[in-house]
């Protein structure tokens, strides 16, 4: 009825009402917009996990003057070891073997210059291993032993050393063609075996000397005699290298791994922090806001109750006199909601052309979540508001 | 429709005198409908109290009052608004009408509720109050004895089978007085609907049968 509304409509201050819209609108955009890029920049990191290969931390105890002074282990216990499988984010755990016997490596020879150096072995599940090679098997029939070395040894060498004594680089297939030796030591004078090894791979993922599983067992077995030590390194398996707990539980441990791998799980922590700071604001703001929409629509009726009054008066109900204030309500919330999902969309847009320059796929359109999150809000508010209207203009009918 | 008023007192009038009244010691007062009642008292002996106990609006008072044999304290907001559309009309003594309307709106708000009148039948009732040239203007610029032409047709734009009108031609002269009563006693004619009119002293209208006495 035209002429209800031409009544009661008459009574509402615009300065609180604007200020109300307004408000609620910047802290749904700031909502809205912090959504969006949350999200956004989740499903750049996860897309990212593949380049940064991180779903394998390899981690180690950090060492200190303790360790070197032989008081405590540098090891993984088997109590420690347990409480990393336990960790949510671990989903594969697997600690490392080494030799319990001296290795030397020598070559013979005329093509290579002669050396020897002592060595250790190490030895992981091959699944854990990112090279693959036919000839990574131990065969004890024909004595070779394949051995994976760190892409950094070689990188160290050929970019490193080799220019500055003026010696050739060696590139990979070369290396892998040269025989060495590598005598086994058991324990006793000249109870040691010669056997042929090759470098079968260059792994970026393990910073060790590999050897298979099998072969270290059975040549622990058949020339060990070291007091067995503590796996020095775990190898963690994780389905999801951006969870931010991956890097809290490391440091709370004081363990040590390579950083640049756990980028994203930083990533995270610092981007859920900044969108929590963001949420924070953003829930002030509308909680404000929200508080200002309430005693604006109170404000208008009390200012009107004489009204209300007259009109309950001649035979209207309360719901029918409530019917301005909840009309006049949901038009400002219909307005709030196209604004702030116009505004988050057009924010969206910029954010994915300049995410576009840095070729970050950074999707433009919005998040199903945003809209979801704008109507919920919408409605929690819209019901309240609606039922102080209706407690408020009952109270003045009778 | 009757309106049975049960040793009904306001809470108020219970420290006055109201002895002899024929509304506030009646063991049992009914009020029938087709039936023209004038209450005529001075002021303060509780004409507006009675009329508001009857049409809702106030609540304070010891006794039954009741509509159709149903006590007045179980109608919900609901059926008040209804018996306000529909049953009970009411011409108020301080009018309730909207400043801010014109006398036509304030007129309209009413009607359109129940859309009871045709806009003819709205022209031609305040053609007969001399109210005409007046329908486009504010109702607040209007002399309070305009407004009171203004409130009885608004009142009379819904059915209603009891009209309440409370000291309504207050600020009218004699001759205006006559020919509102005339067009409010035609249409509860048409309603068959009973009037309880209150006036300060002896209106001297004609064709009242039945004068209360507070």
């Amino acid at each position: 009825m035209r002429l209800l509304y031409q009544i009661l409509w008459k009574d509402h201050s615009r300065v609180h009402l604007l200020g109300a819209f307004l408000g609620t609108l910047a802290g749904f955009v700031l909502l809205l917009a912090g959504i969006q890029f949350y999200m956004d920049i989740k499903s750049v990191l996860s897309e990212n996990r593949d380049l940064l290969d991180p779903e394998y931390i390899v981690i180690n105890k950090k060492v200190n003057i303790a360790n070197t002074l032989g008081l405590t282990g540098g090891g993984f216990t088997e109590e420690e070891i347990a409480e990393i499988e336990a960790q949510p984010f671990a989903d594969q755990v697997a600690a490392f073997n080494s030799n319990e016997f001296p290795v030397q490596a020598y070559t013979e020879g005329d093509q290579v210059p002669n050396f020897i150096t002592d060595l250790f072995f190490e030895a992981i599940p091959d699944q854990y291993i990112d090279v693959k090679s036919e000839d990574w098997k131990w065969d004890p029939e024909t004595g070779t032993i394949p051995v994976i070395i760190p892409q950094d040894y070689l990188n160290l060498y050929n970019f490193g050393f080799a220019p500055s004594q003026g010696l050739p680089q060696i590139p990979k297939g070369v290396l892998s063609m040269i025989n060495f030796k590598l005598r086994l030591q058991g324990q006793g004078r000249g109870n040691y075996d010669d056997y042929n090894g090759r470098i079968v791979g260059f792994s970026n993922r393990v910073s060790s000397i590999l050897v298979p599983v099998d072969f270290l067992e059975w040549a622990n077995e058949k020339y060990g005699y070291f007091k067995k030590n503590d796996p020095s390194q775990i190898i963690i398996v994780s389905k999801d290298p951006t969870d931010p707990s991956i890097i809290r539980f490391i440091e709370e441990k004081g363990y040590d791994t390579i950083r640049e791998k756990l980028k994203s799980s930083r990533m995270n922590i610092i981007l859920k922090l900044v969108i929590s700071f963001l949420v924070f604001v953003a829930a002030i703001i509308i909680g404000l806001a929200f508080l200002v929409f309430l005693l604006s629509l109170q404000l208008m009726i009390s200012r009107s109750s004489e009204k209300i009054r007259r009109l309950n008066k001649l035979g209207f109900h309360y719901r029918e006199i409530s019917r301005p204030y909840i009309l006049l309500l949901i038009l400002l919330m219909a307005g709030i909601t196209g604004l702030s999902l116009l505004l988050t969309s057009v924010l969206a847009g910029q954010l994915h052309q300049r995410a576009e320059a840095w070729s970050l796929n950074i999707s433009s359109s919005l998040h199903g979540i945003i809209f979801a999150t704008a109507l919920g809000l919408i409605l929690l508010i819209s019901v309240a508001n609606v039922a102080a209207i209706l407690i408020s203009t009952k109270k003045l009918c009778k | 429709m009757t309106i049975r008023l049960e040793k009904m007192i306001p809470l108020p009038m219970l420290e006055q005198d109201t002895s002899g009244s024929e509304v506030w010691e009646a063991e049992s007062l009914l009020l029938e409908q087709g039936k023209p009642y004038v209450v005529e008292a001075p002021s303060g002996r509780g004409k507006t109290s009675l009329l508001s106990v009857i049409y809702g609006i106030r609540t304070d008072y010891q006794g039954v009052v009741s509509i159709d044999d149903r006590d007045l304290s179980s109608f919900t907001s609901k059926e008040w608004s209804l018996i306000r559309k529909s049953k009970l009309s009411f011409i108020f003594q301080g009018l309730e009408l909207f400043d801010d309307l014109t006398a036509l709106e304030n007129i309209q708000l009413k009607n359109r509720m129940t859309a009871h009148h045709s806009d003819e039948r709205i022209m031609e009732m305040a053609r007969v109050l001399g109210i005409d040239p007046f329908l486009q203007r504010k109702a607040g610029i209007l002399s309070f004895g305009q407004q009171q032409r203004v409130a009885i047709i608004r009142a009379l734009c819904q059915p209603f089978n009891f009209l309440l009108a409370d000291e309504c031609f207050s600020h009218m002269d004699r001759e205006n007085s006559l020919t509102a009563y005339q067009l409010i006693r035609e249409e509860c004619e048409a309603r068959n609907a009973g009037l309880i009119l209150t006036s300060l002293n002896e209106t001297g209208l004609p064709n009242i049968d039945h004068s209360l006495r507070l």
